[in-house]
């Protein structure tokens, strides 16, 4: 019975990759491919930024998720990179949105009396 | 005062439709609410005279401790006869009299038409124009009086003589037609009578009172046409096995 | 559909059976005999009642509801508008279930062929006479007449006069400032004349004229002025009495309406705020059969068009050419912390009439964390004896809705007419029910009823104590005494040694009733029970013994305090509503919300622990006060510990549990230790006459920040001044 629950919970459906290695390659292709693109972001976009501050905040974007383990985890990750980048790609975004990497730009709700009291969201 | 029955035209048209038959408007001649006038203000003060004021006293012994407002009625009219009509200013008298507040002298002031609460004249001439006398010929006898007094209907002549007030019945039917002046019923009126009784209460006469006819009160002019034999006793038709 | 359904006012858990004793006399002058109960049918419901109950009673016992315009649960029975028409069975017509006491085994039918006929041609004769205005009339969407028509109403009409030549009209009248009037809507149900002489005690409405030309007015040209007239338009069941300040405004079905608590006077009235695009409308009350039955003084209806005037909106700092100058929260704040930590413990704090209990022990707490005590409320009381450390000492003991069961009231240095307009229609109604007679020592002033004037002189209440005053033999021997003391004898510099003679006074008593407390201080202001609740000392004294660096104002209008009372260098912070004689002496001033802005406790003069909600937001930059303080505290470096309301009512019930438990009064019992504390007061009552503030009505409609900053209550002044001129 252990056995077979043991089983079952290491045989999960994957999403693409096997194993970590097909994973693995993945990401870097994602990353290849983003890194291509970004000049002609850069100057699609119009964006305030040059090519060098694009691709360190493109490698930052991609350390966020260092420590991630779970294949499909990754996946998905990657999944979700590669629709970003055809939006991008086909200008499906806007100005802002590329923007938007750089800068959040909703300001963070108070959460302490006093910054409630002074922007008077009590 | 008679409210001229008005037919809605377009009822009498529309026959057979749901409809409401309506009269005029009916308003009464005097308002119901105080105005200041010259006449009529607190600034003119009212007393009782010193006989009246004996005869308060014993309409208010009459009444139980308690139940002294019961008297309001004949201390108002008591307030009438002597300054001819009801003045704001006896209202107010009266009801200091009562201890009462003004406004429930107010409510009786203007409930009962008699109270009259504008300037009136010293004969106050009410004629009957309901249907018994109306039948005998009252408008005859209104127009005498309109043309004699050349007064209008609630008018008042401008020696302050008489007033001219057209009435429900008087319970006078019987004489018809009739008016009355003041306190008296002059009744079984002519046109020639009524002028009389006119002419002589100009001339500071006073005219006496009852029917003009003859008649001493309600009785048959003429002879009597029924009830004319010996009263019958008891068991008069009864049953003789009763 | 009706105001309010008869069978909760009967089966209500909140009234006493002396109600319903009230409503039909008779049966209260046999209830000792407690005869038996009868049988009627309702509709087939078969129902006991006592004898001597109506039909309409009756009914709304089994729950049937008959429509009525003329009859009201606390006026007397009038049975002139015969709306409430039921068929009996075997009576040849129908009767009026108002006014018809039921009899063994009647067959009431309330549905029948014969009732429903009934309505329908009362309806009709009303409608016939009454105005097709309801688009335009005030009163449309909370109409009786429009609500029953539509109920008992035939849906057709057989009125086809299209010159509208045979309508009545009437004229209007002018009744002063607050009610407008509209004769010609009016259907003769004298609700408004009865609650003038009954319950009012103003005889000034009455029919003139009858029959088709009967009006219901004041015959003369003269003002219905009494502090309870407000009521009359919440009486009316059509528009023919309507609010003028309200008119023409809002319509019924477009307005919030949020239950609250009226903090103008000390009763604490239950009302309802009207609001709509966030803005008050108008103020109506709300039932609380144990404080305003269903009435509200004018004030508190009517002085809500003051909460939009004069209003505190943002932030002020005085610049150095001692002029007021608007700044941000966060400039006013940090000034004013930088000056609290310059002053150490060098603060005080007085309380104002408005202030509510939230805001009271926030400022305690901070004042308490920075070293200092010295929190004091605006109205005084003695503080010799055993002060205000016995809640008996200083509360309305024997509550509000007990003055009307008493036997005799000996009233002290108070005008209850206008200090508790409530508490005197109690009264009065105790005066023409229950034969309850009033004495009073203090200045002669008009109740309304009649009472014994014993004089102004307060050595009348030491021969009372000592029993030699002729009076002293009927307070001895009443069953149920009361006295009740005006808040306004006891500040004065005597005021211990008065507050010990009535407290002697009240123990020689000898009531037969359980529980009945015979001792009884009416306070003036909202705030003053749960400051002394909260620890506040009350009076200004110990302020000017301190003579701090820092002053804080809560909403203290009464210029109690001045400026040359503090040190050169002194800083007055105002903390408040109203641009009124606080903010024109401060140097700081923090906006704070008004009682219809915030959710807050106020406990009434009898110990009544109620809260305010929130109906509109806090104009411009104004604040919540106790969060004022609480973000100052953070500024200030103390801290305290709560952030939200929940928190503060915590803090709130650590104090005092009662202050917490809305709608509840607390008892207070200890008499007897106040009275053996009292033993040790030195002082000696001086012979200065008793005197109230408030004497005639004029006097009654400006006595707070909100009242003053309002036109309407103006308005009533000048009407008052007016009608004392008129001859009428």
């Amino acid at each position: 019975m252990a056995q077979v629950a043991r089983d079952g919970l290491k045989q999960v459906r994957p999403i693409l990759s096997l194993d970590r290695d097909e994973a693995r390659k993945r990401v870097l292709n994602l990353y290849k491919a983003w890194y291509r693109q970004l000049p002609y972001i850069v100057r699609q976009y119009d964006i305030p930024k040059n090519v060098n501050d694009c691709r360190n905040k493109l490698r930052e974007e991609f350390t966020k998720h260092k420590d991630i383990r779970d294949i499909r985890i990754i996946d998905m990750l990657v999944i979700k990179g590669q629709m970003e980048l055809k939006e991008t790609v086909n200008i499906w975004k806007q100005k802002g949105h590329i923007m938007s990497y750089f800068k959040e730009t909703i300001e963070p709700k108070p959460t302490d009396f006093l910054s409630k009291f002074l922007t008077s969201k009590d | 005062m008679l409210p001229s029955l008005r037919f809605l035209g377009n009822g009498m048209r529309s026959l057979g439709l749901r409809s409401l038959q309506t009269s005029s408007a009916l308003r009464h001649d005097s308002l119901f609410v105080h105005r200041d006038t010259p006449e009529d203000n607190l600034d003119i003060p009212f007393e009782f005279t010193e006989d009246n004021k004996k005869r308060i006293d014993a309409i208010l012994a009459i009444y139980p401790e308690g139940h002294k407002r019961g008297a309001m009625i004949p201390i108002l009219d008591l307030a009438q006869r002597q300054h001819g009509w009801l003045p704001i200013s006896a209202m107010h008298k009266v009801a200091n009299i009562l201890n009462l507040p003004y406004m429930r002298v107010y409510e009786v002031a203007t409930f009962y038409t008699m109270f009259i609460r504008k300037p009136t004249g010293k004969f106050h001439v009410q004629i009957c124009t309901t249907t018994p006398c109306w039948l005998r010929g009252s408008d005859e006898i209104l127009d005498t009086i309109k043309k004699n007094l050349c007064l209008e209907v609630g008018e008042t002549s401008k020696d302050k003589l008489f007033t001219l007030s057209e009435v429900e019945c008087l319970g006078a039917c019987v004489n018809a037609p009739m008016v009355q002046i003041n306190d008296d019923y002059y009744e079984d009126l002519t046109v020639q009578d009524t002028e009389q009784i006119l002419k002589e209460l100009k001339a500071g006469g006073k005219p006496k009172p009852g029917p003009r006819s003859g008649r001493f009160a309600a009785e048959p002019l003429g002879n009597p046409t029924s009830l004319k034999g010996e009263p019958t006793g008891p068991g008069f038709g009864v049953r003789a096995d009763l | 559909m009706l105001r309010q359904s008869l069978t909760k006012v009967l089966n209500g858990a909140q009234l006493s059976p002396k109600h319903i004793a009230l409503i039909t006399r008779s049966a209260s002058d046999q209830a000792a005999k407690k005869p038996e109960k009868i049988e009627v049918f309702i509709d087939d419901i078969p129902v006991q009642v006592e004898p001597g109950t109506t039909v309409l009673q009756a009914a709304a016992l089994v729950g049937v509801e008959i429509p009525r315009f003329c009859y009201h649960e606390r006026l007397a029975v009038a049975g002139n508008c015969r709306m409430c028409l039921v068929e009996v069975e075997k009576s040849p017509k129908p009767v009026a279930a108002c006014a018809m006491p039921v009899m063994k085994g009647w067959r009431i039918k309330t549905d029948s062929e014969l009732t429903k006929k009934a309505r329908e041609g009362i309806m009709e004769f009303l409608l016939v006479n009454h105005p097709l205005d309801c688009p335009i009339c005030d009163q449309g969407g909370e109409c009786d007449l429009q609500d029953q028509s539509m109920a008992f109403g035939s849906d057709r009409s057989r009125f086809t006069d299209i010159d509208h030549s045979g309508k009545r009209a009437v004229e209007d009248k002018d009744i002063g400032p607050l009610i407008k009037t509209i004769m010609t809507r009016c259907i003769h149900c004298t609700r408004c004349i009865r609650f003038a002489s009954e319950v009012a005690g103003v005889d000034d409405l009455g029919t003139t004229g009858r029959g088709n030309d009967m009006q219901v007015g004041t015959y003369v040209e003269k003002m219905f002025l009494s502090e309870l007239s407000g009521n009359i338009i919440d009486l009316c069941p059509v528009g023919a009495l309507t609010s003028k300040p309200y008119s023409f405004t809002a319509r019924p079905w477009e307005i919030r309406k949020i239950d609250s608590i009226d903090v103008l006077d000390a009763v604490g009235s239950n009302i309802v705020v009207s609001t709509r695009t966030g803005e008050v409308m108008r103020i109506m009350p709300r039932v609380n059969e144990e404080i305003n039955e269903e009435w509200l003084p004018d004030k508190s209806r009517f002085s809500y068009d003051g909460l939009k005037r004069q209003r505190l909106v943002t932030p002020m700092l005085r610049d150095s050419k001692g002029e007021l100058k608007p700044v941000d929260w966060e400039v006013a704040l940090l000034t004013v912390a930088k000056q609290i930590k310059n002053a150490g413990s060098s603060i005080g704090a007085i309380a104002g009439g408005l202030a509510d209990a939230e805001v009271l022990v926030a400022v305690k707490d901070l004042l308490n964390r920075v070293g200092s005590e010295a929190l004091c409320t605006e109205h005084t009381f003695p503080l010799d004896g055993s002060g205000t450390d016995l809640r008996s000492s200083y509360l309305l003991n024997n509550k509000i809705a007990g003055a009307e069961e008493a036997d005799f009231v000996l009233l002290i240095g108070t005008n209850p007419r206008l200090e508790a307009p409530l508490l005197n229609s109690r009264l009065r109604k105790g005066y023409v029910h229950n034969e309850l007679d009033v004495a009073l020592i203090g200045p002669k002033v008009d109740l309304r009823y009649k009472y014994a004037h014993l004089g102004d002189s307060p050595s009348i209440l030491q021969q009372l104590v000592s029993g030699q005053h002729e009076v002293s033999k009927k307070l001895k021997s009443a069953k149920k005494p009361l006295i009740i003391v005006g808040s306004e004898v006891l500040e004065r510099v005597d005021g211990g040694a008065i507050l010990s003679a009535v407290q002697k006074l009240s123990a020689s008593t000898s009531p037969e009733v359980e529980n009945w407390k015979v001792l009884n201080v009416l306070h003036k202001v909202a705030s003053q029970v749960a400051a002394l609740d909260i620890g506040y000392t009350p009076g200004v004294d110990k302020i000017r013994e301190l003579n701090p660096k820092v002053l804080l104002l809560l909403g203290a209008d009464e210029a109690s305090i001045e400026k040359s009372d503090l040190p050169n260098d002194g800083f007055i912070i105002y903390l408040g509503h109203h641009g009124d004689h606080g903010a024109a002496v401060a140097d700081a001033i923090l906006p704070g919300a008004a009682y219809t802005e915030k959710q807050a406790t106020y406990v009434n003069t009898e110990g009544r622990a109620q809260q305010t909600l929130v109906a509109v937001s806090p104009p411009g930059r104004a604040r919540e006060d106790w969060k004022i303080i609480r973000a100052l505290s953070e500024i200030v470096g103390a801290t305290l510990p709560y952030d939200n309301l929940n928190e503060i009512r915590d803090r709130l019930d650590e104090v005092a549990p009662h202050l917490t438990r809305y709608g509840a009064a607390e008892n207070a019992n200890f008499f007897k230790q106040a009275e053996a504390l009292s033993k040790s007061i030195k002082t000696q009552i001086d012979n200065t006459p008793f005197d109230v503030k408030l004497k005639e009505l004029q006097d009654y409609y400006m006595t707070d920040s909100i009242s003053r900053a309002s036109p309407t209550m103006a308005k009533c002044v000048q009407a008052v001044l007016k009608q004392k001129q008129s001859k009428y």
